[in-house]
């Protein structure tokens, strides 16, 4: 099981990359509402759209720390 | 573990019993019942409509103003044939993902569904290549290797972001509920994880296809 779990905390490290990511981007995001406050809507889609793009590696790896831990 | 481990495989509703038995999965049960209720709701709300529209189809009016707008903005006028099928796919995952909320197993938990959505979705796409510009003008966009690579790589993380996301909901509301405290603290993270994850996924999914969609129909 030691191996194993290693594996897959390998795996899920890759939440690292998205969490920086989304920082980076809500801190451009915010930014621009500071400087434009009736763009407001269309920043937060941007912004909305563009998480859930970044998070899908996050989530990747999760599928695969899953599988590793599955298939034992 | 191991029970959560278990809960993660999809499970055999029933057989049906001809040529030897074909397993019918759980997600396919459920899948069954979303297709019943949203026809019934159709059904529904489309009688008696009236050229001034007055309460529910008030509200339904406005939804369906709101995704046509939405599409087209992305897809442009030439993409108005392909509404139907971008909004049938829209309501159909904003379902899937929230049945959890009604006891149901969310048929998305189930990476063959997703992988099945993501291969339509995909084949749309290219559908509307060959319906815009024809088959010989498809063809000869296959051979630049970033295109080939693209119908692989894009339907696996269609694929893959609605289920993980999907799969990481239920987990951690299992977690939750076993581990922490099964009244009260599930409500707030189910509103989280189930409703704004799951409608925010089944957003993604379509305008990205949208936008597949919209770069193959563009005009160069």
């Amino acid at each position: 099981m030691g191996l194993i779990a290693i594996g897959a905390a390998i795996a899920v490290l890759t939440g690292a990359g998205a969490g920086v990511g989304i920082g980076i981007a809500t801190a451009k995001a915010t930014e621009s509402i500071a400087r434009q406050p009736e763009a407001k809507g269309d920043i937060r889609t941007a912004l909305l759209l563009g998480c859930a793009l970044a998070e899908a590696t996050a989530i990747y790896g999760f599928v695969i720390a899953i599988l590793i831990i599955g298939k034992a | 573990m191991d029970n959560l481990l278990e809960e993660l495989q999809s499970k055999t509703a029933f057989t049906i019993p001809i040529l030897g038995g074909i397993p019918v999965a759980d997600s396919c049960v459920v899948t069954w019942i979303i297709m019943a209720v949203i026809v019934l709701l159709s059904i529904i709300f489309t009688r008696k409509l009236k050229k001034v529209p007055t309460g529910s189809q008030c509200i339904l009016e406005g939804i369906i103003d709101w995704l046509d707008n939405f599409f087209l903005g992305i897809l442009g006028q030439k993409g108005k044939k392909y509404l139907p099928f971008l909004e049938t796919l829209i309501i159909y995952i904003a379902f899937a993902n929230l049945i959890g909320l009604f006891g149901f197993v969310p048929p998305t938990k189930d990476v063959n569904v997703t992988a099945a959505l993501a291969g339509v979705a995909i084949i749309a796409v290219q559908l509307s290549f060959i319906i815009e510009k024809g088959p010989l003008k498809w063809l000869k966009s296959l051979l630049n290797p970033i295109n080939l690579l693209d119908l692989v790589t894009r339907p696996l993380s269609l694929c893959m972001r609605l289920f993980g996301n999907v799969l990481g909901a239920f987990v951690v509301m299992e977690l939750i509920k076993t581990g922490l405290c099964a009244i009260g603290v599930p409500v707030i993270a189910s509103a989280y994880f189930d409703i704004f994850d799951g409608l925010l996924q089944a957003y993604v999914f379509v305008f990205l296809t949208s936008l597949y969609m919209a770069e193959a129909i563009e005009e160069e």
